[in-house]
């Protein structure tokens, strides 16, 4: 967890990157692909309406073509004598016989004008004798003729050509027929002698328009009462839809094309042609999801978009993970880089950008380190300065002293004496003062402590003794000027407060490539301190030089590194033990 | 970086591609070595379900060949074989067709090449004569028989008893008795003989063939009709039902079978194919019989006829081979698929053999315990065989004028010669 959290972190530019460019990936081709279905259904249907409109034309001019034949022939029956005799007044069965024959020919006549459709026609007489040129079901005797709902219709509209649809409920479902009915009439005395059926199974009328027709785009038609007739959908026929025939009378009075609504909870095109001789109305219904699911695939369309998207998703993830990772490394880098670390570079590599930065931290690491040098060089020189100033420094009270001893020794006589002090005290100014360089021998030091020595000797009288014992190979090694002389002064003045005498040894010696100087008295001892330094002194008057204890360490530490130094150990009534140690340096 | 981005460019080019065009399917290429045969045929309860009965048996034989029954209307089938042949094109016709008999020669005739002949590939003598006749041109034999249109006179028991007369005083009459009996009957029960289309002239066909003549001489084209002393005979007896007004008429189909299921005559004379809806009427049950069809009186003729019937022809077009081997093994050599025939469908067949079997002897109660399709089957066997010749319909369609002239009162022999010169002039 916490390593992704980690790796989250370390990549957030490349996964908000990344995560940007997929959401616009995707609302991008979800917009596209949804407006390019909106697009293309709404062209669908603009081309639909027009397709139709024509095809709905063109099925009106074929049905009027039917209808006109339809016409033909029953003018031809109403103008027919041996039709007008054989439907009116009693025949004997042999006349029967002769008219069968004679009205045959007549008809065969007569129906040439349907020819060209599955037509049969019917006649029926008031004198209930009929004649059919192929008997349609519907009509198997003339009694079930007689009170046959559509011969009641005809008789209260004789003058019309009605359409009716005729259902058989009993038998199987394609036995619908469409019926077209009229009275015969005597144009002058209005006496109705018989009626004539036009039958055309439905299946057949569904000729005129089931070619054009397809899933979801479905034609009906429809009677003024809103009773489906014909429809290339079997379950629409026979049903009345109140709902249609309020659409097919709005866009027919509003003389619109088509229009969108609602039928059977379904978004459906209806467009509606009027047929005015057949009264009858031509409606073109398409289910817009039918219909048009069909056209546009949008399944695969969708998949392939998903596809094309999963695509350029792994293409954008390794491009952008090749350009942010550059990046996101630098930035690692640069994190890692410790504070005072600035030996670290880091490796140029990744895009151009990546690569400056890279170069441009690297060369600020490098001006970095320039500065720090000088500083560092500069701090060093200014305490080096500082240290030799104070090292030229001659406590004035020590001189002050250690002449004032030498008058006292004078007065007293002690000629030689005062003599061999100011030889001392030439030597350790000549030593300390005129020699201006920083460095001397271990010879030169030993000299220098023993003058010093020897003043104090002669001043505080010689309660305590000091012995040398110098490795004789470490006489010529140079050692900083006046490295011992504040231990021995230390000792003096601290070391003895308590303890009557004792004595102070300082030992020099090799060990490898390092020198050691250990000054050991067996006085009094103190408290060590935590860090091994020496208490600060209060006594200034009683040093000789600037250079104290303290500084001692800190001076050698700037000359040769830490790696040299001072420490020191002591135990309450034992001693102090100062060991200093230095690098072999020879001149 | 460039060849990896190149990679998919093309791979996505590549998806798309395919998943719009990959509906294309594969064609299916036949040969002559096809296991699919096509019959056409026509009347979804006859003969569709016969062709549908032989399937099942021939499964057993050969699993392998696939059959496609497909029902078309018989006047479909002769246009669209009329108009394929004539362009001497088999493409997309069957290899197996029926075609009723009266229809037959026509296509033998006009097109023998494009039929498969069947000549030795089953036993004709197995099949009644007047049936292998109808089926043959020029001594080859194109057809496999099929349904029998052998007629008979069914007769209403109750109505001729209540004249006096039992199934027995009918067997084997001649039309002259026939129509002594029908004027008694009339008089006796008020109903008339017989119904007839005034434009159909079947009764005609069946009382010639019964004396072995056709409206054609044996040649099957020189028009037999002014010298033809059967027809003359019939002309003559139908004109005499017609003026004793034992002749009811009807117009159509629908109004024959009210006819007499509404018990309005007191015979019918027909083909066996009207048994079905004779019994359809549940309720005059063990009132009718059946007795042999009326002989022409004074000449040569015999109590049986025919009326209708179809046969099997094989096309000229590849897998004719598995087409024969198709018919021959079941309507040319199964007995027990014209069992099937007969209980199943009621299609008495003409394969003699077969005739042996229980369901032909099956007694039917409607007609009260008589076995109508061993009678029948009996019957068949008699009929004299004639060449029907290609142009039935057509002189037909003449002599039905004729006989309206005929009836009218205009003399016979002027009638009948008029027709002849009629049909010569119009069939040359």
């Amino acid at each position: 967890m916490r390593i992704i959290l980690n790796r989250f972190k370390h990549n957030s530019l490349f996964y908000k990157m990344f995560f940007i460019t997929i959401l616009i990936i995707v609302t991008v081709s979800t917009l596209i692909t949804w407006t390019t279905f909106r697009m293309s259904e709404k062209f669908f249907i603009d081309r639909f309406s027009l397709n139709n409109s024509k095809v709905m034309a063109q099925i009106k001019e074929s049905l009027g073509t039917f209808q006109y034949s339809i016409v033909i022939a029953s003018n031809n029956l109403m103008n027919n004598g041996t039709i007008k005799s054989f439907l009116t007044g009693e025949h004997s069965n042999v006349m029967l016989g002769t008219y069968y024959y004679n009205v045959k020919k007549q008809m065969a006549n007569i129906k040439t004008s349907v020819e060209a459709y599955d037509v049969s026609i019917l006649v029926y007489g008031i004198n209930g004798i009929s004649y059919a040129t192929d008997r349609p079901s519907w009509a198997a005797s003339d009694e079930a003729l007689h009170n046959h709902f559509i011969t009641t219709n005809t008789l209260r509209q004789p003058k019309k050509l009605l359409f009716h649809l005729e259902q058989q409920r009993n038998q199987k479902q394609n036995d619908r027929s469409i019926v077209a009915s009229k009275a015969f009439m005597e144009p002058t005395s209005k006496y109705i002698y018989g009626f004539m059926y036009f039958t055309i199974q439905e299946k057949d009328f569904r000729k005129f328009y089931s070619s054009y027709t397809s899933l979801g785009n479905n034609v009906l038609v429809m009677d003024q009462s809103g009773t489906i007739l014909s429809s290339n959908r079997n379950e629409f026929i026979g049903k009345k839809e109140p709902e249609l025939l309020k659409y097919a009378t709005k866009l027919e009075e509003q003389q619109i094309d088509y229009m969108d609504a609602d039928f059977k909870g379904k978004d459906h095109l209806i467009m509606v042609e009027y047929l005015p001789t057949f009264d009858l109305y031509l409606v073109n219904l398409i289910d817009k999801k039918a219909a048009f699911a069909n056209i546009i695939d949008k399944k695969s369309i969708v998949l392939i978009c998903i596809l094309f998207i999963f695509l350029a998703i792994i293409i954008v993830f390794f491009a952008s993970r090749g350009l942010t990772n550059s990046l996101s490394n630098l930035v690692k880098q640069i994190g890692n880089t410790p504070k005072n670390d600035f030996d670290h570079y880091i490796p140029v590599t990744g895009t151009y950008e990546t690569r400056q930065i890279g170069l441009a931290f690297n060369s600020m690491l490098d001006e970095l380190h320039e500065y720090v040098n000088k500083l560092v060089l500069v701090q060093k020189q200014k305490r080096n300065a500082e240290l030799a100033a104070l090292q030229q420094q001659i406590n004035p009270h020590f001189l002050y002293n250690t002449l004032t001893s030498i008058k006292f020794m004078v007065q007293q006589g002690g000629k030689e004496e005062a003599a061999e002090t100011v030889n001392a005290l030439i030597s350790l100014l000549q030593n300390t003062i005129g020699n201006i360089s920083e460095t001397i021998t271990v010879r030169q030091e030993i000299d220098n402590l023993k003058s010093y020595v020897l003043i104090n000797q002669k001043r505080y009288g010689e309660r305590i003794r000091v012995n040398y014992f110098i490795e004789p190979e470490c006489f010529e090694i140079q050692i900083p000027k006046l490295i011992l002389q504040p231990f021995i002064e230390n000792s003096f003045f601290h070391g003895f407060n308590k303890k009557n005498g004792g004595t102070i040894n300082v030992l020099v010696w090799k060990e490898g490539a390092t020198l050691i100087c250990e000054v050991l008295d067996n006085g009094d001892g103190m408290e060590a301190s935590a860090d091994n330094k020496l208490p600060i002194t209060k006594r200034k008057q009683a040093m000789f030089s600037g250079i104290g204890v303290r500084n001692v360490d800190e001076r050698i530490q700037l000359i040769y590194g830490e790696a040299y130094g001072v420490t020191i150990s002591s135990k309450i009534g034992e001693g102090t033990k100062v060991r200093i140690s230095l690098p072999v340096q020879k001149n | 970086m460039k060849k990896v981005l190149a990679l998919l460019m093309v791979s996505m080019l590549l998806l798309a591609a395919c998943s719009s065009g990959s509906s294309n399917g594969t064609e299916s290429k036949k040969d002559s070595e096809t296991n699919e045969i096509t019959a056409w045929a026509w009347d979804k309860n006859f003969n569709i379900k016969a062709l549908e009965l032989a399937k099942e048996g021939y499964a057993s034989e050969n699993p392998d060949l696939k059959v496609n029954i497909i029902e078309n209307a018989q006047d479909d089938i002769v246009q669209k074989l009329n108009t394929s042949l004539s362009s001497g094109t088999t493409k997309g016709l069957p290899n197996i067709v029926l075609i009723e008999d009266y229809n037959a020669k026509s296509f033998l005739q006009a097109y023998p090449d494009m039929f498969h002949p069947l000549t030795g590939s089953y036993e004709t003598d197995d099949f009644v004569q007047y049936k292998v006749e109808a089926t043959s041109v020029d001594g080859e034999n194109y057809g496999l028989p099929f349904d029998t249109g052998v007629t008979g006179l069914y007769v209403r028991t109750d109505y001729l008893a209540e004249a006096g007369y039992t199934v027995e005083d009918l067997q084997n009459i001649d039309w002259k008795e026939y129509i002594e009996i029908g004027k008694k009957v009339k008089e006796a029960t008020g109903k008339r003989l017989l119904t007839y289309d005034p434009s159909d002239l079947g009764i005609l066909r069946t009382m010639i063939q019964s004396a072995g003549k056709w409206y054609v001489k044996a040649d099957g084209t020189t028009p037999d009709l002014a010298d033809n002393d059967a027809l003359k005979l019939s002309f003559e007896i139908y004109k005499e039902l017609v003026d004793n007004d034992l002749m009811n008429f009807h117009s159509d189909w629908n109004q024959f079978l009210a006819t007499f299921n509404g018990g309005e005559v007191a015979t019918v004379t027909t083909g066996n194919w009207i048994t079905p809806s004779i019994k359809a009427e549940a309720s005059q049950s063990g009132k009718w019989a059946v007795v042999p069809h009326p002989s022409l009186p004074g000449m040569e003729s015999v109590n049986a006829s025919n009326l209708g019937g179809a046969s099997w022809y094989v096309l000229n077009v590849p897998g004719k081979e598995q087409a024969v081997d198709f018919l021959t093994k079941t309507f040319g050599s199964n007995v027990d698929l014209y069992q099937k025939l007969v209980n199943e469908i009621g299609a008495i067949g003409t394969y003699i053999p077969a005739t042996e079997g229980e369901a032909y002897q099956t007694e039917d109660e409607f007609f009260g315990g008589q076995t109508i399709i061993s009678d029948f089957s009996k019957w068949a066997e008699e009929i004299p065989q004639v060449n029907y010749g290609m142009h039935t319909y057509a002189i037909e369609d003449i002599l039905v004028v004729a006989m309206q002239k005929y009836l009218d009162g205009q003399d016979l022999d002027k009638v009948l010669e008029e027709a002849q010169q009629q049909v010569e002039t119009q069939i040359k």
